[in-house]
């Protein structure tokens, strides 16, 4: 019986200690910025809005934006009637996101990835910007059609990066806010 | 004498008829079809009463209005903008021949551009025609081109400058309504049918409009909500109530500095909300096989599988079941519907209730045809 009792604390105190490490935790003020400036980071500052988070949105960071924020939420995905909105060429969109990412390295501000769009942000110009996002995230949070080839699946395994896939884009709500409770 | 000259007036003979035949084909074109408004509809007129300077062209369109006789706000639904797409046109006819409004008021112009109604495009091969069947037999509408009749307005100039913004945009576009926005008053046709929609906007104080559209499988800008900046709150609140009714739709802001379409003049110039719905066409695609009324209704092309299994370009294209009228009906129909559902959360005191309108999964289930009365 004692035997069991301390096989059964220690399992519990492992898991709970796994689950810890799995259950990443970030910190507010969070800044929302989009990579490739399609209309899905609108949606996302609405999700964090009901999540209460103290998170602003600037569609066009730069790197001195990142002043006072803790953590960055990028939303990619490739919009030609976004770009022409904010009056810039892909390539200028794609050195601007490359220039936030590398200060919020340097700053150690982490990164989190959220791909909402499914397959209409996939592929074609958009993935330029998935792969640069994806690739120096902390935490992907994705809807699971635009994964359907793995893109995501296959740089969280190969990089280690925590990803969690859910179904439809308001699902991403809770998982987000959990992300910074 | 007779029997030297018999071939050529055979030649001729057979050709005379054949040209008759061609012309009285060509000339249905100009015959509206006959369209059965439900017997909600509470009034009929012509765009014409809004601007005289269309009166008696082509450009002149009916305009269908439905009165709840209870205090609200206004929608205005537009289809047939480009009439080569054909769930744009059919959405409007749906929705005209079914509506109920509970509160407030809804104008329906389903043919927004009369005169692309009475011309294909050349070098095409569009059908001219395509039928559905219905509850009591069959119905025919016309499938008409994305700019207005080259016969109503010629010529076209090489380089078209946009009214009033200047932008220089293809020759071929001085002939498309969408480009043609806010619309000028001694302008050619295009531009005044475009001025007429802006007055009725305004006279009619319309809170929310909407312009339906199609495009090819392989454009970026597909199975999209597009909304005016000024309005992204009540898009987003509709893609994500579409989403929790199974569809997918991606929102797309208007760019500032892209003039002459709805999206964008609508909201600049009038107090409307305005927004565009695109969805997938097959039939319109530069990929496409065989261009016929299968291709047209049932939106399935190998063409378009095998461009999506390469991976080389996003395709919006369902490889298991195309892209049929019903299901590009639905979703236009369910936009609308999602559009004034999330547009009456920030407007209570200018509300808009519509009822009696088939949803995605009925049309799927039914057929577009089952929704038109005749």
């Amino acid at each position: 019986m004692k035997k069991i009792v301390t096989t059964s604390a220690i399992t519990l105190v492992l898991l709970f200690a796994g689950s810890s490490l799995l259950a990443q935790k970030f910190e507010q003020p969070v800044l929302i910025s989009s990579a490739g400036q399609s209309a899905d980071v609108k949606l996302v500052k609405m999700l964090a809005q009901r999540q209460g988070l103290d998170a602003t949105t600037i569609l066009m960071a730069k790197p001195a934006d990142l002043k006072g924020f803790k953590s960055l939420v990028i939303v990619p995905g490739f919009s030609s009637k976004g770009l022409g909105a904010a009056g810039v060429s892909q390539q200028e969109e794609y050195e601007r996101v490359e220039s936030l990412i590398k200060a919020a390295n340097d700053l150690k501000i982490p990164i989190i990835l959220m791909h909402i769009g499914g397959n209409a942000r996939r592929k074609g110009q958009s993935d330029s910007f998935n792969q640069i996002v994806a690739d120096n995230s902390k935490y992907m949070l994705v809807v699971r059609q635009g994964d359907e080839d793995g893109f995501f699946s296959a740089i969280s395994k190969s990089k280690n990066i925590p990803l969690t896939l859910v179904d439809k884009i308001a699902e991403t709500a809770e998982p987000l806010g959990n992300l910074f409770k | 004498m007779i029997r030297k000259h018999l071939s050529a007036i055979i030649i001729t003979i057979i050709t005379a008829t054949l040209g008759v035949i061609a012309s009285i084909d060509f000339a249905r074109m100009h015959h509206p079809e006959e369209l059965y408004p439900s017997s909600n509809l509470t009034g009929r007129v012509m765009l014409s009463d809004y601007f005289d300077g269309i009166k008696g062209t082509n450009g002149d369109t009916e305009v269908f209005l439905f009165d709840s006789g209870i205090e609200g706000g206004t929608a205005l639904l537009c289809g047939g903008a480009h009439p080569n797409e054909a769930a744009s046109f059919l959405s409007t006819v749906v929705i005209l021949e079914n509506l109920r409004v509970t509160c407030g008021r809804v104008i329906i112009i389903p043919r927004l551009n009369n005169s692309a109604f009475t011309c294909s495009d050349p070098m095409e091969g569009f059908p001219a025609f395509y039928e559905l069947p219905t509850r009591n037999g069959t119905r025919k509408f016309r499938l008409g081109s994305r700019v207005t009749n080259p016969l109503h307005q010629w010529p076209d100039p090489l380089v078209f400058a946009q009214y009033p913004s200047n932008q220089q945009l293809s020759g071929f576009e001085t002939r498309n309504i969408n480009r043609a926005y806010p619309g000028k008053a001694d302008g050619n046709l295009t531009q005044r049918v475009a001025y007429a929609i802006i007055q009725l906007i305004d006279k009619e104080n319309v809170s929310i409009a909407f312009d339906i559209h199609e495009s090819s499988p392989e454009v970026p800008i597909v199975n999209v909500i597009v909304y005016h900046e000024k309005y992204e709150e009540i898009a987003m609140g509709a893609v994500l109530g579409l989403e929790m009714a199974g569809l997918q739709f991606s929102p797309e802001t208007s760019p500032k500095n892209f003039h002459g379409l709805s999206h964008r003049e609508w909201g600049d110039y009038t107090n409307a909300i305005p927004f565009l719905m695109e969805t997938s066409n097959p039939s319109m695609g530069r990929l496409r096989g065989e261009t016929n009324v299968e291709l047209v209704l049932k939106g399935y092309c190998d063409n378009y599988s095998k461009a999506k299994e390469s991976g080389a370009l996003r395709i919006a294209y369902r490889e298991e079941t195309g892209e049929p009228i019903e299901h590009r009906v639905g979703r236009h129909i369910m936009g609308i519907i999602e559009l004034i559902n999330s547009y009456n959360l920030y407007y209570p005191d200018k509300q808009i209730k519509i009822e009696n309108l088939p949803d995605y999964d009925l049309i799927m289930e039914k057929g577009v045809g089952e929704f038109l009365n005749n």
